[in-house]
């Protein structure tokens, strides 16, 4: 089991600019810490114009910083938007390239289509046509970075031939993921050989299910890189206190203040009616949890709140359904004062982590064990 | 914490309609046909015009919807209303700011069930092989005149129709008092088409829509589908978060 932060960088207003460059270095400082305790990845989202919600709208910068600062922990775009109108295909190359090799060969590149009206509207983005952007651009990526000239002809982008620079460090290339939040979308990942890196709080029943249809499809995948990238991970909060019940009632603060943020985006199916987004993703589920930011209704199960023993307890449950990384949410619209987030951190590294020190074989393996995979 | 409204709608209640009790009976609205235009307005234009309870939409949006109901227990008539994109805590709502009904009886018993703010006035729906029209005239002015162009046909399941939320003076704890009232119909889907929105006239003055202007079109509907105005199930204090403010009235259908 591997473990790692995940950034929405979630920002209350007022918005003072002292407010903002506050929590930003908050997260820098945490990534740092994690870094030193040995976490595994740090993610960034990339969104625009959700307020409150996520001011990372430039998780490139953020994660340059990230890899500026730290040694060892891995950095991952979570995700890039994969639409034309959001991110040109040629510049997610050369911005990805040249991150991977700033942070020494530690990106893992994360791609998706965006779920959000508030997202697709501000770009002008047509909803219908999102996946499919997404499809092409997955299955250029890998050829941007390993051919030494590339040149397209597509539905969405097109360029002449061209050297596309520099080229990534890792290679053949960095890990790739998906996004998983609509049902259906591990089986997208899947058949791709992609990673599939849940964003939903589904409960174990749920996830039990995509995991085992994504492991069963990817035996048989196509994929669009130099490698299959077979691996789950999902996303979590993460608050570890010594007194069990201190730490379920603050886990459960951040819990409910993050899934009413969520509630408040206006996801794309409730405004435009595609065929393209028919699910909601993952705000029917939040919509269920989030009745208010002070609510003290149960949320979905296995949580890592709480006291060391009743996260490892949490963490054994997703082990034992197929998860390979955990990624945490640490904060939102900063409920969590500095100081405790940096202890919960510490608390976990020490009594929670060793007790999965030791990798599931055939499960968790690097970018370049996988690598080797691909060339046998 | 999310931005919250700003109207206090106890300060006017006179202005609102008033429901002699909250056990408004349901009534069934099949082969409904229901035009609807989402456009995004300027935040500064919405400003007042959502109840303290809830929350705005972001961004802000509007829905005016057509509908042509052929069937109903005051017979056949055609309603047209605007609603404000929001949220009641968690969830999408449509805060109703002003509805034209085509009938007398249509607005009264509208008035007096739901707590829908609504006038008699000209209602049209119109069909036509290149668009669906909707027009609105109160006095003999047009207050509204939109379409729906080039619709193209979808499913049923594409389209999502989110519940409304009226402002009205209603009985509860043996007080007739200003509250918010949920009104969540239920549609069974026999057609659904998607096109462009075009509004050629709207007078928001008309609608109570203060200085709302309409900016950028998001996508229309029509739709062929069963619906009902449902039992009244829950109401909320319009000055308080809506999650720490609601009252269930009753208990949820068999199918919910």
């Amino acid at each position: 089991m591997k473990f790692g932060l995940f950034y929405e960088i979630s920002i209350p207003r007022p918005w003072t600019p002292e407010k903002e460059r506050t929590v930003y270095n908050n997260c820098l400082e945490q990534v740092k810490l994690a870094d030193e305790l040995g976490f595994d990845h740090v993610w960034a989202v990339e969104h625009h114009f959700l307020e409150e919600y996520s001011h990372c709208s430039a998780p490139e910068l953020f994660l340059t910083a990230c890899a500026m600062i730290t040694k060892n922990i891995q950095v991952g775009h979570g995700i890039v938007v994969c639409v034309p109108e959001f991110n040109h295909p040629i510049k997610i190359a050369e911005k990805t390239a040249t991150l991977d090799i700033l942070s020494g060969g530690r990106l893992h590149v994360g791609t998706g289509r965006s779920a959000t009206w508030t997202e697709l509207g501000g770009f002008r983005a047509n909803p219908d046509i999102t996946k499919k952007s997404w499809d092409e651009f997955v299955r250029c990526l890998p050829k941007m970075w390993m051919q030494e000239t590339f040149s397209y002809q597509g539905e969405f982008w097109s360029m002449p031939e061209r050297t596309i620079l520099p080229k990534p460090y890792q290679k053949p290339h960095p890990p790739m993921w998906v996004a998983v939040t609509s049902p259906g979308t591990e089986i997208d990942a899947a058949d791709r050989g992609l990673g599939s890196l849940g964003l939903s709080f589904a409960g174990f029943e749920e996830q039990e299910k995509k995991i085992s249809e994504y492991r069963r499809r990817i035996k048989s995948c196509e994929p669009v890189g130099a490698f299959v990238n077979e691996q789950v991970a999902t996303t979590n909060f993460l608050f570890c206190h010594e007194d069990e019940k201190t730490g379920v009632e603050m886990g459960k603060r951040l819990g409910n203040t993050f899934n009413y943020l969520a509630t408040q985006l206006i996801s794309t199916r409730e405004v435009f009616a595609s065929p393209s987004y028919q699910s909601l993703g993952l705000l029917p589920a939040l919509r269920r949890a989030a009745t208010g930011p002070d609510a003290n209704e149960q949320q979905t199960e296995g949580m890592a709140y709480g006291d060391p023993a009743r996260i490892i307890r949490a963490v054994k449950k997703w082990e034992s359904l197929g998860v390979d990384c955990i990624n945490f949410i640490l904060n939102a619209n900063e409920v969590v004062p500095q100081d405790q987030v940096m202890a919960s951190l510490r608390l976990f590294a020490k009594e929670v982590m060793p007790v999965f020190a030791k990798e599931p074989a055939g499960k968790a393996l690097s970018a370049h064990a996988l690598s080797a995979r691909a060339a046998e | 914490m999310p931005l919250y409204g700003t109207l206090d709608i106890t300060a006017n209640a006179k202005a609102l309609p008033t429901l002699a009790n909250l056990d408004t009976e349901a009534w069934t609205l099949p082969k409904a046909e229901m035009l609807q235009l989402l456009i995004e307005v300027p935040r500064s234009t919405t400003d007042g015009l959502l109840p303290k309870a809830m929350h705005p939409a972001l961004p802000s949006y509007v829905i005016l919807a057509v509908t042509k109901y052929s069937e109903s227990p005051v017979g056949p008539f055609n309603l047209a209303v605007l609603r404000l994109g929001s949220r009641a805590g968690a969830h999408p709502r449509g805060f109703l700011l002003g509805a034209v009904a085509s009938t007398e009886a249509a607005a009264k018993e509208l008035r007096g069930r739901w707590g829908l703010l609504v006038e008699a006035g000209e209602v049209k729906f119109l069909r036509r092989h290149d668009r669906v029209m909707g027009t609105v005239a109160k006095a003999g002015k047009t207050i509204l005149d939109c379409a729906l162009i080039d619709p193209q046909p979808v499913a049923g399941t594409d389209v999502q129709y989110i519940n409304w939320v009226t402002a009205a003076n209603a009985p509860l704890d043996g007080q007739t008092q200003p509250m918010l009232i949920q009104v969540d119909p239920k549609y069974t889907f026999y057609k659904a088409e998607r096109g462009k929105p075009q509004v050629n006239a709207f007078d928001a003055a008309a609608w109570n829509a203060g200085a709302i202007t309409l900016a950028d079109p998001i996508v229309g509907t029509c739709c062929t589908v069963d619906t009902d105005l449902p039992r009244i199930r829950f109401v909320m204090d319009p000055l308080k978060p809506v999650f720490q403010g609601t009252r269930r009235i009753r208990e949820s259908r068999a199918d919910e």
